[in-house]
């Protein structure tokens, strides 16, 4: 795949776009305006980017799941608004603050749910795979992003396994950044690659430098294709996590920080303006623009959630929420 | 009318369901070409084939969720575990999905997924094969939870469960399900799952709640007590346990002063305390005794001829009512 200057300039913005918000939550936990563990993607944007880019430029709708650090992925679908008030737990959320971001689930927004535990969107993305093809849709296809620490859930082989068996149109995408939560890949799998996981499932797969943008946005394009042609597959996109596995987790208590010494070698952001310098397709003026502009749109929108309410009482104790038909099931 | 067993009343209401709506999907395992291990569902793979009667590998787990992931997409799943003990490896995709999927959507859709749960001992199989988990759901809140005991009751309510638009987990005794009754072919109505509870004999001295292996046998004890004594008892199915129908039991205490609860599965944790809890709180001052709790003992169900040492015999529940009855 040959990339044009537009296009690549696009992806440049991407990446900086998830370079920025995930620069502007850490500073909204740290300055206390937003609670909870959350897990951004620092080092691992060019996925992030790259998964965007090929949601937009696939030829078919493409519903997606999500992991826990593809906020910007949850803000496009969503609309970044109602998005970033889900994340503050504001009223003015995609879904009136209640679900939070790691709950979210908005089928119409093309989003399938997210979970709070872990292995569980494989198997529910698949469910969703299959009903598109039962549906005979040819206009939609599944993309289902997770870890490499999903990947040790039971949950993932029986997916790619029923997924494999009745060619349901779904892209299984590993997000390997070498860290399960607190463990090292050495102590999470025996194999380095594991998108053989996926091949032993009988699915095709393979493996791809994921802090590269552009191999990382040609290997999901494939992918895509060919799973919206009923040919599940599974791409592993190689990459480092920088930060410890929730903002404000001290990491250096369980992992070796050596690779902090080279992180210019392994910043997405940094590598893909060394190839944009080389092609003579930007220069530093064009960069500084890019991320003043998303600074600015970022600043704003985040400043813009923050003012929300939250929810009230009853709306968190709402009893229709809790069931469809609520006749006999008081919450009290 | 018609004379037909469990099963059969099973096979029917699914065969009426399947042939109305096309959204529903049965997936678990042997449940195609083989017609389900029990026999539910007979036929139906010759009519609906490999896409609407669909054949798992064993993994529970995994065709649990996909089962939530097929109802995000519009369809209506029918999720079959064989026995209801093998469900603790989708319980995940139960307790954790499906209950919490309309919460977390703020309200907006609805999770119309079913999970069959044969309950019960009567086949000697021990304790991975033979238990009846209505509490194990019963702490989930978004779950209902359907009992019907009777061929009459599971055609209905297997109808009822599975058109129901939030995610059911219906429980049968599969240890009952040879047995047959006259059915009403042509009542097709469906009933609500609120205010289901079914007053099976009238009687003035005891009001006792009960469903699946435990209620024939609560009616055995209540007719030789009666014959004994000339007391009356007042049995009650309660048919669903989430939504419970409290006013029918309610109404019941307050007329017999005394009540019980009686099932399969052990006394410690089980549903019947929540029924007696509930008898309690609302009977305080019609009750004449403590409510009292007839359940399976509090260990394994033994394996082979010893298993129905472990669960209520008519006898026990007898000396219960005698207790009660003094």
């Amino acid at each position: 795949m040959k990339f044009t200057k537009d296009q690549m300039l696009k992806l440049y913005e991407e990446l900086v776009h998830v370079r920025t918000m995930n620069n502007k939550i850490v500073e909204f936990i740290f300055s206390g305006r937003i609670a909870g563990a959350i897990h951004p993607s620092l080092g691992q944007e060019a996925i992030v980017a790259g998964l965007l880019y090929a949601y937009e430029n696939h030829h078919q709708t493409v519903y997606r799941s999500f992991t826990h650090r593809q906020q910007a992925i949850m803000a496009r679908s969503a609309g970044i608004d109602g998005f970033l008030a889900e994340l503050m737990n504001r009223a003015t959320g995609t879904l009136g603050g209640i679900a939070g971001e790691y709950h979210l689930v908005k089928i119409d927004k093309l989003m399938l749910p997210l979970s709070g535990v872990l292995g569980v969107t494989p198997p529910t993305a698949t469910g969703f795979a299959w009903s598109l093809k039962l549906d005979g849709r040819k206009d939609a296809v599944v993309c289902c992003p997770f870890g490499d620490g999903m990947m040790s859930e039971g949950y993932v082989y029986e997916a790619m396994n029923i997924a494999s068996i009745h060619k349901v149109p779904i892209l299984f995408v590993i997000e390997n950044n070498g860290m399960a939560m607190t463990t090292p890949l050495e102590w999470e799998s025996p194999i380095e690659d594991l998108y053989l996981r996926g091949i032993s499932a009988g699915m095709k797969g393979a493996s791809v430098d994921g802090n590269d943008i552009e191999a990382t946005v040609e290997a999901l394009m494939e992918g895509l294709d060919q799973a919206g042609k009923c040919n599940p597959n599974v791409i592993e996109l190689k990459t480092v996590r920088w930060e410890g596995h929730f903002v404000g987790d001290k990491q250096e208590v369980y992992r070796d920080l050596s690779f902090r010494d080279n992180l210019d070698k392994l910043d997405p952001v940094l590598r893909y303006e060394k190839v944009l310098l080389e092609r003579g397709v930007a220069n530093e003026d064009h960069f500084a623009k890019v991320k003043a502009d998303q600074e600015k749109i970022m600043a704003e929108a985040f400043e813009k959630a923050a003012s929300a309410p939250f929810p009230k009482k009853e709306d968190f104790l709402n009893p229709n929420i809790v069931y469809t038909n609520t006749d006999g099931l008081p919450i009290k | 009318m018609a004379e037909m067993t469990g099963t059969k009343a099973f096979n029917v209401a699914m065969k009426e369901l399947m042939e109305k709506d096309d959204k529903i999907l049965v997936l678990g395992e042997g449940v195609g070409r083989k017609g389900g291990t029990w026999g539910y569902f007979a036929d139906l793979w010759t009519t609906y084939g490999n896409s609407r009667m669909i054949d798992t590998p064993i993994a529970e787990a995994g065709f649990s969720c996909v089962g939530n992931g097929l109802a995000y997409g519009g369809y209506r799943p029918v999720i079959e575990y064989m026995f209801a003990d093998f469900s603790s490896l989708g319980f995940d995709a139960i307790v954790n999905q499906a209950a919490k999927a309309r919460y977390n959507s703020n309200g907006e859709l609805s999770l119309p997924i079913t999970f069959i749960m044969p309950n019960s001992g009567g086949g000697k199989s021990g304790n991975q094969h033979s238990q009846s988990v209505e509490a194990w759901y019963s702490n989930a809140p978004g779950l209902k939870i359907v009992t019907p005991t009777t061929p009459g009751d599971v055609r209905r309510f297997l109808k009822a469960a599975i058109l129901d638009d939030d995610p059911v987990v219906f429980m049968h005794a599969r240890g009952m399900m040879f047995m047959s009754e006259e059915v009403d072919e042509t009542d097709m109505s469906i009933p609500s799952l609120a205010n289901a509870g079914k007053i099976v004999t009238e009687g003035k001295d005891l009001t006792i709640v009960s469903w699946h292996r435990m209620l024939p046998r609560c009616l055995e004890a209540a007719a030789e007590v009666t014959k004994e004594t000339g007391k009356t008892i007042e049995v009650i199915d309660p048919r669903v346990l989430l939504p419970f129908d409290i006013d029918t039991v309610v109404k019941s205490v307050a007329k017999t002063g005394k009540a019980m609860v009686v099932h399969e599965a052990p006394a410690r944790g089980g549903f019947g305390m929540q029924v007696s809890a509930m008898i309690g709180e609302n009977c305080l001052k019609d009750l004449k005794a403590p409510v009292k709790r007839i359940g399976g003992y509090n260990t394994s169900i033994p394996f082979g001829v010893g298993e129905e040492y472990a669960y209520p015999q008519v006898e026990d529940i007898k000396v219960g009512i005698m207790e009660l009855l003094k």
